[in-house]
């Protein structure tokens, strides 16, 4: 292949963007979804603001 | 008139005002945003010999002539746009894809006997992505010459893969 | 003035029906893996694809194949502005809650895509053109839309009551939607070092099919990541959002304070 390093550079590139962005978006989705199961927990499941149904619907994704 | 209306009336009015606005400003500015001047534009007013300049344009079939002196490689070849053309002069490496008949664009001035004088030459590939069998295809079957201009409608060739060149080229 | 009101009611209230924060999760979740997996399969087809099958180009070479990621970007780059400015129409109009925490979320993954559109326009320059970068309209435009992104990013989260932050940078937003079309139109209008577009509305592709086909497969394929890592992003932006309101919220009572949201945060942090 002619201009293999700029290709492979390019591609390299693409991936590496492509992991930062999905595996930092997964990361923070398990953390948040962790984080809000706690605190609904510790309210005694009461609803909150007649937020809860949606909540549990996030947290049992 | 209720105030979400309101709001969405005005959204749309800053939107077209701004718009206008670079519009307007963009076609005022319009020579100053182009990235090079055509050879017949370099005819019709020549720039002073201290402006550095960028000249677009084909280089002409058979107008290429390489020299080496010592180390470096001297080019010339003439740039046109159809209707004018401007002699180049160049030392240095030039790009993979110079070629005749290749769109190029020279950065450099113009010199006193009318020539260009490049301090860069970078060269301009078009939009047309096609299989080099097929290009082969093309230049056997006589469709298209690169050395004299862009491709045929790829609505002609855009369908052809390299399997169906090489049958075609086969066959005839 | 008569139809509006009526107009706006409906669209208001589609709205709110389809894209309240809350029923968005519910949405997003079962949406998620509908993106995700076809994301990661058609990305890999189309560059795999690209790089292995397609042919090399009669003049470019294999260089060609930079293609099959720099074209993706690019149209990730202006579509996720564009996205930006509807959620803008969206948060100065209707105020939409579910808007502003997009507008937040899809910024950082714009600006990610456009700095990549440059990057990798850039090493497919070097070897073509012979040059790195120029000024010229297209890519001079491609970095001005980067940089409105760089001010959308920032400008949101400028202020201490975030709702300033969400009407200052959906103003940004709108303004800078100016730059599309001249990113667009801009190797038509000016004669740009940057070649014109292959694939138009009006005419036949300027692209062999073999080329043109692992070019939509992972065109695609990056759109649908977008989508999903924007997706996912919003729904722990929601999350996150839900988690803010629980700790300030004084439901037991005048007694819980900040401070004691504050720790019980900080605790859930660790």
């Amino acid at each position: 292949m002619t201009h293999l390093p700029y290709i492979l550079a390019a591609y390299g590139l693409a991936g590496a963007l492509a992991l930062y962005l999905s595996i930092g978006a997964a990361l923070r989705l398990r953390r948040d979804r962790a984080r809000l199961a706690t605190l609904e927990a510790a309210r005694g499941r009461q609803p909150v603001d007649g937020q809860t149904e949606t909540g549990r619907a996030g947290v049992s994704a | 008139m209720k105030r979400k209306t309101r709001r969405l009336w005005l959204v749309i009015a800053c939107v077209a005002g701004l718009g206008a606005a670079a519009g307007l400003t963009l076609s005022a500015f319009s020579s100053n945003i182009v990235f090079f001047m055509t050879p017949s534009q370099v005819a019709a007013k020549v720039p002073p010999a201290d402006r550095t300049i960028r000249l677009g344009g084909m280089v002409v079939a058979g107008s290429v002539h390489r020299e080496r002196h010592g180390e470096t490689p001297v080019n010339s070849f003439e740039v046109t746009d159809g209707q004018a053309a401007v002699t180049v002069q160049f030392e240095g490496i030039l790009p993979d894809l110079f070629r005749e008949g290749q769109s190029v664009v020279a950065v450099g001035s113009m010199t006193p006997g009318g020539g260009f004088a490049a301090s860069e030459v970078l060269a301009k590939h078009d939009e047309t992505y096609m299989p080099k069998e097929v290009a082969e295809e093309l230049q056997k079957s006589g469709k298209w010459d690169p050395k004299f201009g862009p491709p045929p409608n790829a609505a002609s060739w855009n369908a052809m893969t390299a399997k169906d060149a090489k049958t075609s080229s086969r066959g005839s | 003035m008569n139809a509006s009101p009526t107009f706006m009611d409906r669209a208001g209230a589609l709205f709110h029906r389809y894209a309240n924060p809350g029923r968005f999760l519910k949405l997003g979740a079962a949406l998620q893996p509908w993106l995700t997996w076809p994301a990661i399969v058609l990305t890999l087809c189309g560059l795999g694809w690209g790089l292995f099958f397609s042919p090399a180009d009669w003049q470019q070479g294999d260089s060609v194949r930079i293609m099959y990621v720099h074209v993706p970007c690019a149209w990730l780059a202006s579509s996720g502005y564009a996205a930006l400015a509807v959620c803008a129409v969206l948060s100065l109009v209707w105020r939409h809650p579910l808007a502003d925490l997009a507008a937040v979320e899809i910024g950082p993954v714009g600006a990610c895509v456009t700095a990549t559109c440059l990057a990798t326009g850039s090493l497919w320059g070097k070897p073509m053109w012979g040059t790195w970068w120029v000024w010229d309209a297209r890519l001079t435009s491609v970095l001005v839309l980067f940089f409105l992104y760089l001010g959308h990013i920032a400008l949101i989260r400028a202020f201490d009551d975030p709702q300033r932050g969400y009407r200052a940078a959906a103003i940004l937003a709108l303004a800078g939607a100016v730059d599309l079309p001249i990113i667009k139109f801009s190797v038509q209008w000016w004669n740009t070092l940057h070649q014109p577009d292959s694939i138009t509305l009006t005419g036949a592709p300027t692209m062999s099919h073999a080329m043109l086909w692992p070019l939509l497969v992972s065109t695609l394929g990056f759109t649908l990541g977008f989508a999903a890592i924007v997706v996912a992003r919003l729904r722990a932006g929601v999350m996150e959002h839900r988690i803010r309101s629980l700790l300030t919220s004084p439901r037991r009572g005048t007694s819980v304070n900040a401070t004691l949201a504050e720790s019980g945060a900080q605790e859930l942090a660790v």
